[in-house]
């Protein structure tokens, strides 16, 4: 729990003082590696597409790579690629891609499924999206799109113009005898997508045996809404940033906005004014505490019932965020306030009033947690259902790639905000919250207090602000009208989200808009994990398990 | 059992001092921002048919039509569509389209919704707030200003 | 002699207050119920024919179910609302009528002119008649509750025996309505329902038991009438010997074992909205809805109506009459589940049964134990 980061073992290869040495990987692969090539933010390896597995094994048992933070899959005029974007989870400024090629006629390349299992799903909307194959794994579905869905809307022959026609025999039927039914003990359940507990329009094939949990599988993909096509079609400079804010739409919008920011301005170079960073550092802030104030209600809401006080609380102490992120920004949920280069706007005038207003709200803050944890962690009904429910172990979370508090609630100590410092982070004093236990007790207890946390970052942010020169307060560095990335530019780079690790991968092609534009959700990966923490559980703690990984459906689906 | 009697006290100590945090809608309208984005105002007089909203838009919410001499004829938004992210508000060279305050709009159809640069004329002013000044001081501000008085073309 | 002062005489507190008056009241009610009452006042003796007798008692019930019936109406649309947004920070009903009142007006119309859906495949006569069975099995129950003011319809000497087996009928109602509906979740509601009342209704009836131990009698309206001597006098304040007072270890095991007998947080397992969306409610909609959500109020007004019985005297109670008091005691248990729901968390089943099982069953029996030492002591 400090600032200091975990000592680095570093018997790992290619791990020395000065960073990463690429040599001593591409020495460690020998053949394997086809090619060297540079991405912006690190060195890149293409590889065979029958290599997959073992060059992956290799770099995750040999140089330390535990950490698929990301695989995007995308076409060109003659091949298809797959991008794997590693890291280590004791430094995630140590990174290596590693694209895998393959032919336009046979579009067919190994599953990375056995090494990490995250890459299931990743790889199953690659093949939705993209159309690329992935041989050995283990589902080879489509995961966002239904299943009657014809073609692979992000490929290059794609006709976004014709039309999508299905007959209603052609759909599966939920309501339809299931195999697990027929003779067997158990029976088949489908929670959602209409379900009270499942957080947006989610899907859970659950089998039950008696009131045990014998199978469960997410159905996601409800809520897609083409953001990352979206994105395709807009500008650098504009037309992206308001999009950001419906990815996560519980009140992160900064972070997620802060993502966009923070790969664009790397990929064209801008520079962001100090004073802009420690604008952004507070309203961030303020955002990620309305989103985990969002996610303990809605967590109460799960194990108490209808109407519990604690949802109404939650509400009510959000409201206060919200209202002073409307001051600021201008809207209360989808706030468009982050410019490429800075903000948009300076603080709201008179700015005295307004630091008055966060002073107030910070002051407040701690007798309102006093009575979430009154009201939740000391509670011992409570106590009896979270603690060691739920259970996701520190190299499960790894093996899934969860972040955020629900890898650090597993013990996985895991901050970009630290370990990949940007913004105004370095400069302030603050503690990285981490628990080992793995339960939904941690996890809510990590939330609980990562706000008082967030709660020390803004009060720093606020006497820095405070004390500003008033001839320094620029807010907006000198920004081209149209940005052009250099052709065929290639970055991936991530922001500590509400719920972990977003980032976001830019191919640029020198035009105004990206060519591809990849979003890495982290409540994508951290719902992979449900089947691992929810199977042999009873369906009260399922639910509650659902809750804890507090998903949002718009970030997963998106 | 010292942790469900602290639940039980919490709720109860709420329930007995009477504060409510919800509102009397509409008869107490909420507190909004000076910076809040609400349905956009138009001035026909101030345009100088750039067409720089109509691109900087996001989702094509804007639409211009202008005749072959380039005066403008129609300037069409669609405040149902629009995600009122302010963008045409932040490249309008002549402050010609801005966003008030105002939040309360309903219609019976999607197609009420549409308006034209008459309707988006007469949306009126939520408080009596300037949009302008209060978002950005250093810009000149709309609400004292006389209707019409003012003619860029 | 006007009739409601008959009335009143015959049950409780005419004037006056304290432990002397209304032992007299209480045992001027003990001897007498509603329908022998009403051939008093009509002249026709204590024994008047059978076909009379049905026919008072009729009337009796009547009012009972009208008087519960209102009660549940404004507890259940209007009471649930204010005292939830009470506890919640929020201002709840307040537009139509004073105070909101005349929602429940407003609600009584909406939810009865909605349509019945049958879903496909339901079991037919089980299905129609468990919306029936949980309130009838609730009203019931107050057949033999003294309600004070005279109102109680029957006195049997099993009294305490007859109220415990009517209010468990709705273990019945809801089996069928979650086998019969043809749904999953109504299923797994249904059926934890059950095991959640087979668990909870032993600790409930063996709790109550120490009551009887003090008193010697399964007649309600003696255990009525014990209750009403004075226990001790502080300072001129004369203390009832209600059982709450006189054991209030036994007090809170039935409180607790009736949260779990009316479904209620901690232990609304049954319906588990969030888990199960409605547990066996999940296909009921118009009037069967309704039923079956009166029922469940009338259930916990039962259950709060044997509450102030057993523990809390009864209808007495200082210058109100009987029966406004044996409300307002009914409804402080009302408001009692109303707290928890705010404030408890659910419990899960499998913890919930281990907690009936091992834990309260337990306790309950080591009370009787207790309790019946205690009186052997001293007697």
């Amino acid at each position: 729990m400090s600032l200091e980061r975990p000592t680095d073992r570093s018997d790992a290869v290619g791990v020395t003082e000065e960073g990463l040495d690429y040599d001593a990987l591409a020495d460690l692969l020998g053949d394997s590696v086809v090619s060297r090539e540079q991405h912006r933010h690190t060195e890149a390896f293409t590889i065979r597409p029958d290599e997959v597995q073992d060059v992956l094994f290799a770099l995750r048992d040999q140089a330390g790579f535990d950490h698929c933070s990301n695989v995007t899959a995308q076409e060109y005029e003659d091949r298809f690629e797959t991008v794997y974007n590693l890291k280590k989870y004791v430094d995630p400024t140590q990174e290596l891609s590693v694209v895998v090629p393959t032919s336009k006629d046979n579009p067919v390349s190994q599953s990375a499924e056995p090494v990490y299992r995250t890459a299931d799903w990743h790889e199953r909307e690659a093949y939705d999206l993209v159309g690329i194959q992935y041989e050995d794994h283990p589902d080879m579905r489509r995961i966002l799109l239904p299943e009657t869905w014809k073609g692979h809307p992000m490929g290059l022959d794609y006709n976004q113009e014709k039309p999508q026609i299905v007959t209603l025999e052609a759909h599966a039927n939920p309501l339809e005898d299931d195999e697990h039914d027929a003779g067997a003990d158990t029976m088949y359940l489908n929670i959602g997508p209409h379900h009270p507990a499942t957080h947006g329009v989610l899907h859970i094939e659950t089998v039950l045996d008696g009131e045990q949990v014998a199978h469960v599988e997410p159905d996601i993909g409800y809520l897609h809404r083409c953001e990352e096509q979206m994105a395709q079609q807009g500008t650098y400079r504009h037309e992206i940033m308001p999009y950001p804010d419906r990815w996560d739409y519980v009140s992160a919008g900064i972070l997620n906005e802060w993502a966009y920011a923070r790969t664009a301005e790397e990929l064209t170079d801008l520079d962001v004014p100090d004073y802009a960073q420690v604008i952004r550092t507070m309203s961030a802030e303020l955002c990620r505490i309305a989103a985990h104030m969002l996610a303990v209600g809605t967590f109460a809401l799960d194990v108490y019932g209808e109407f519990t006080a604690t949802f109404m609380y939650a509400f009510r102490d959000r409201e206060v965020v919200e209202n002073i992120l409307e001051d600021l920004t201008g809207q209360r949920l989808m706030f468009n306030y982050l410019r490429l280069g800075g903000v948009a706007w300076d603080l709201p005038e008179p700015r005295e009033d307004f630091f008055e207003k966060v002073r107030d709200f910070l002051d407040g803050l701690p007798h309102k947690l006093d009575e979430y944890h009154d009201l939740l962690t000391s509670n011992e009904i409570f106590q009896l259902r979270c603690a060691n429910t739920g259970v996701l172990d520190a190299e499960t979370a790894k093996q899934y790639g969860a972040t955020g508090p629900v890898a650090r609630a597993s013990g996985v100590d895991y901050d970009i905000r630290r370990d990949d410092p940007y913004g105004y982070y370095p400069e302030l004093d603050w503690d990285v919250v981490t628990a080992e236990e793995g339960d939904n007790y941690a996890r809510v207890l990590c939330r609980l207090q990562e706000v008082e946390e967030s709660a020390r970052i803004i009060d720093q942010c606020v006497d820095l602000l405070e004390d500003w020169p008033e001839d320094d307060r620029e807010i907006q560095s000198n920004v081209p009208r149209t940005l052009r990335p250099d052709d065929d530019a290639e970055i991936y780079r991530a922001v500590e989200g509400a719920k972990g690790e977003l980032g976001i991968y830019i191919r640029s092609d020198g035009t105004d808009k990206p060519a591809r534009f990849k979003i890495r959700s982290p409540a994508f990966s951290n719902l992979q994990t449900l089947p691992e923490i929810a199977v042999g559980e009873y369906v009260p703690d399922l639910i509650a398990s659902l809750a804890s990984l507090d998903i949002v459906l718009g970030e997963v689906d998106r | 059992m010292i942790g469900l009697l602290k639940s039980m006290a919490t709720t109860m100590r709420h329930a007995l001092d009477g504060s409510t945090f919800t509102v009397e809608y509409p008869d107490t309208a909420p507190e909004v921002s000076p910076r809040f984005r609400g349905v956009h105002k138009f001035s026909q007089e101030r345009c100088i048919w750039c067409r720089q909203c109509e691109n900087v838009c996001p989702n094509d919410t804007i639409q211009i039509v202008m005749d072959e001499q380039r005066n403008g004829e129609q300037y069409n938004l669609h405040i149902g569509q629009c995600i009122y992210c302010r963008l045409c508000e932040e490249v309008c060279p002549v402050d010609a389209i801005l966003l008030t305050q105002n939040f309360e709009f309903t219609a019976d159809t999607k197609d009420e919704f549409a308006l034209n640069k008459e309707e988006l004329k007469n949306v009126p002013w939520y408080k009596d707030i300037d949009p302008l000044e209060a978002r950005e001081p250093d810009r000149g501000g709309w609400v004292g200003e006389g209707e019409g008085e003012l003619d860029y073309q | 002699m006007s009739v409601s002062e008959i009335v009143f005489q015959a049950g409780n507190a005419t004037n006056g207050s304290g432990a002397a008056n209304a032992t007299n009241a209480s045992a001027a009610g003990g001897g007498q119920t509603f329908p022998e009452i009403l051939s008093g006042l009509l002249g026709l003796g204590p024994n008047p024919d059978p076909g009379l007798q049905f026919l008072f008692a009729i009337v009796g019930a009547t009012l009972i179910a009208v008087l519960f019936l209102t009660i549940a109406a404004v507890g259940g649309i209007w009471g649930k609302r204010k005292i939830t947004a009470a506890f919640t920070d929020r201002i709840a009903v307040n537009r139509v009528g004073p105070f909101g009142l005349l929602i429940i007006v407003a609600d009584a119309v909406r939810l009865l002119s909605k349509e019945v859906i049958i879903p496909d495949a339901v079991d037919r006569p089980a299905f129609d008649i468990a919306p029936m069975v949980l309130p009838f099995s609730a009203l019931l129950g107050f057949a033999v509750i003294p309600l004070g003011s005279g109102l109680q319809l029957a006195d049997p000497e099993t009294g305490f025996v007859f109220v415990f087996a009517a209010s468990s009928l709705a273990s019945l109602g809801l089996l069928m309505s979650g086998y019969s509906s043809n749904n999953k979740y109504s299923f797994l509601g249904g059926l934890r329902a059950l095991a959640q009342n087979l668990a909870y209704e032993i600790p409930l009836v063996v709790t109550g038991a120490s009551v009887v131990l003090f008193t010697g009698t399964l007649k309600l309206s003696e255990v009525v009438a014990v209750q009403s001597q004075p226990l001790l006098t502080i300072g001129g304040l004369t203390i009832p010997s209600w059982f709450a007072f006189v054991n209030p270890f036994a007090f809170v095991l039935f409180l607790i074992a009736n949260l779990a007998e009316v479904g209620r947080n901690p232990f609304d397992t049954p319906e588990a909205p969030g888990e199960l969306v409605a547990g066996y409610m999940t296909e009921y909609s118009g009037a069967y809805f309704v039923l079956l959500y009166l029922g469940e109020f009338l259930h916990i007004f039962l259950g709060g109506a044997i509450v102030a019985t057993l523990f809390l005297g009864g209808p007495a109670g200082p210058v109100l009459p009987g029966l406004v008091w044996m409300v307002i005691k009914i409804l402080a248990v009302y408001l009692f589940t109303q707290w928890m729901r705010s404030a408890m968390p659910r419990v899960r089943i499998d913890q919930m049964i281990e907690i009936g099982w091992k834990g309260l069953l337990v306790m309950s029996f080591a009370n009787l134990v207790l309790t019946a030492i205690l009186v052997g002591v001293i007697a």
